[in-house]
């Protein structure tokens, strides 16, 4: 099996784009990817989305991009695991090339939400969990979020302040980020004081709604003739847990996403001391801790008193949400998983800007799908 | 909707779950193959219908379907059977509702699809 390369990436800003369709959204995330290679076309086309039937009564994305994009022939589907959708097709595409079924792939992640209402977006979101069991009785995919952080805050003793760290620090990178949705830090009290959206979670604690599609163009070794490093895909890793949360036993412990990283980890051969830059599924404040404390940077309970105390801030010692994170940059969901994959190019490739993390040269992307239900691990690096 | 809730009028109405005829153990929702033992031999049980508050919360922007409806409170409730069961809880100020606060379940209507609709009817909670 061959190296796999991270050829180039595209992206849209995140946020509000009256103007722009589904379609145009995914087109122009593709030709910014694409133009930085004008001789590499795919061999497939991938799309990640979640919910296009509902935002845009349109299905059948796979064909309808390649089409837009003059690539009519070529192999093209849509991949769906809710908010993991992105990360899940990342991992399909990174797949196909690392085994040789495809020697470039155009990974294509979007999400059009604001064309919703916030009672449609709810329910549209709500649509990763049972909905026979979860959505028949009005508990929205946030109501599930906010038991959980009452759950943590009382088993941990966490605090209101350290459980709003994690968003103080999507937004302090969000701030210097020109593709984020929200250029604006705020503070722990603005966090902490936000209106009450399902207690114990405000809304400053909740990744926001936005359009966006970011796109990634993988390559087998070889194709490139870049001069320098390159930035290879070490692993990429999914595992599933029992469906809804409330089905778990040990409803605190992500435990797909700390299998996933096992997994992951051990392939790349590394360990959580070799990561410099972490892009992890801030989708609630709680879901950040959680996750940090399943990927092991954080022991049980100590998530979000660790980001209080500076561990994941841009100068700490693992350095998460580098552009904002879904809290910062935004969540188009679909789109999510592939923006962390961007973002992790940028940091490796050097071209981070005012967000650059020095030295940086290995990164890991985590993105999950419902209360971590699906949960992708990827581990990049600069080679 | 209306076909899919029809199918499921025993869960939502009774709390029907199930219970696996070789290890005993019991669930709800209802599964397909024991998570505990493997066997596919699954009986329908109800479920017992007291329990306690293991985390709630109270939901300020409702999905589609509910609106006029807010704030929802909702809870997961540890049954007598040591299953988790999700639910609304109704009949309850809020700022009585703590973790811990025992709970019986009831027969409610869940939700209505305008005047001429559906009404769709299941169990909420309420404290004891």
């Amino acid at each position: 099996m061959g190296r796999v390369i991270v050829a180039s990436v595209g992206y849209t800003k995140v946020g509000d784009h009256w103007d722009k369709s589904i379609l145009d959204l995914a087109v122009e995330a593709s030709r910014k990817a694409l133009k930085q290679h004008p001789n590499i076309k795919p061999d497939v086309i991938i799309v990640g989305n979640m919910f296009s039937s509902q935002s845009s009564r349109q299905e059948h994305l796979g064909a309808l991009l390649a089409s837009a994009l003059n690539l009519t022939g070529t192999p093209a589907f849509k991949v769906e695991a809710a908010c993991a959708s992105g990360g899940v097709a990342f991992n399909v595409g990174y797949r196909m090339v690392r085994c040789g079924e495809a020697t470039t792939a155009l990974i294509v992640g979007v999400e059009k939400m604001r064309d919703l209402d916030m009672p449609e977006a709810s329910l549209a979101l709500t649509m990763a969990e049972s909905a026979e069991y979860t959505q028949f009785i009005g508990a929205s995919f946030l109501s599930l979020n906010a038991m959980l952080a009452r759950l943590y805050q009382e088993t941990y003793n966490v605090t209101r302040d350290e459980l709003s760290a994690f968003p103080v620090i999507a937004h302090r990178n969000a701030a210097t980020a020109e593709h984020a949705q929200f250029r604006k830090a705020i503070s722990v009290e603005d966090v902490s004081r936000s209106p009450l959206v399902s207690d114990p979670l405000r809304l400053l604690d909740c990744a926001p709604i936005g359009d966006g599609a970011a796109a990634v163009l993988l390559t087998s070794d070889g194709l490139l003739d870049e001069e320098g490093d390159v930035v290879e895909v070490l692993s990429s890793k999914i595992s599933t847990d029992i469906f809804s949360v409330y089905e778990r036993e040990d409803m605190l412990t992500f435990s797909a996403t700390k299998e996933a990283t096992s997994k992951a980890f051990s392939e790349a051969g590394i360990g959580v001391e070799d990561v410099d830059v972490l892009e992890i599924h801030d989708a609630f404040s709680v879901t950040a801790a959680l996750s940090v404390e399943a990927m092991g940077f954080s022991k049980p309970g100590q998530g979000a008193k660790d980001a209080a105390a500076g561990l994941y801030s841009i100068k700490g010692r693992y350095p998460a949400l580098t552009f904002g994170g879904l809290k910062g940059r935004g969540h188009p969901v679909g789109a999510t998983g592939l923006y962390q994959i961007a973002e992790l190019w940028l940091q490796l490739k050097g071209r981070g800007g005012l967000n650059q993390v020095d030295g940086c040269r290995v990164g890991v992307a985590q993105n999950i799908g419902g209360v971590d239900t699906t949960s992708v691990v990827t581990v990049l690096a600069r080679r | 909707m209306a076909i899919s809730y029809w199918r499921r009028r025993d869960r939502y109405y009774r709390l029907v779950g199930n219970r696996c005829s070789s290890c005993g153990s019991e669930y709800y929702p209802p599964i397909y193959i024991c998570r505990r033992c493997g066997s596919e031999s699954l009986v329908d049980v109800e479920m017992p219908n007291t329990g306690q508050v293991v985390t709630y919360t109270i939901l300020r922007e409702v999905m589609a379907g509910f609106e006029g409806q807010q704030p929802l409170v909702l809870g997961i409730i540890r049954l007598e059977n040591g299953v988790k069961v999700l639910g609304q809880i109704v009949d309850t100020p809020p700022e009585a509702l703590r973790t811990g606060s025992r709970v019986k379940m009831v027969f409610r209507k869940i939700r209505e699809e305008g005047e001429a609709g559906q009404i769709y009817y299941g169990y909420k909670f309420t404290t004891l």
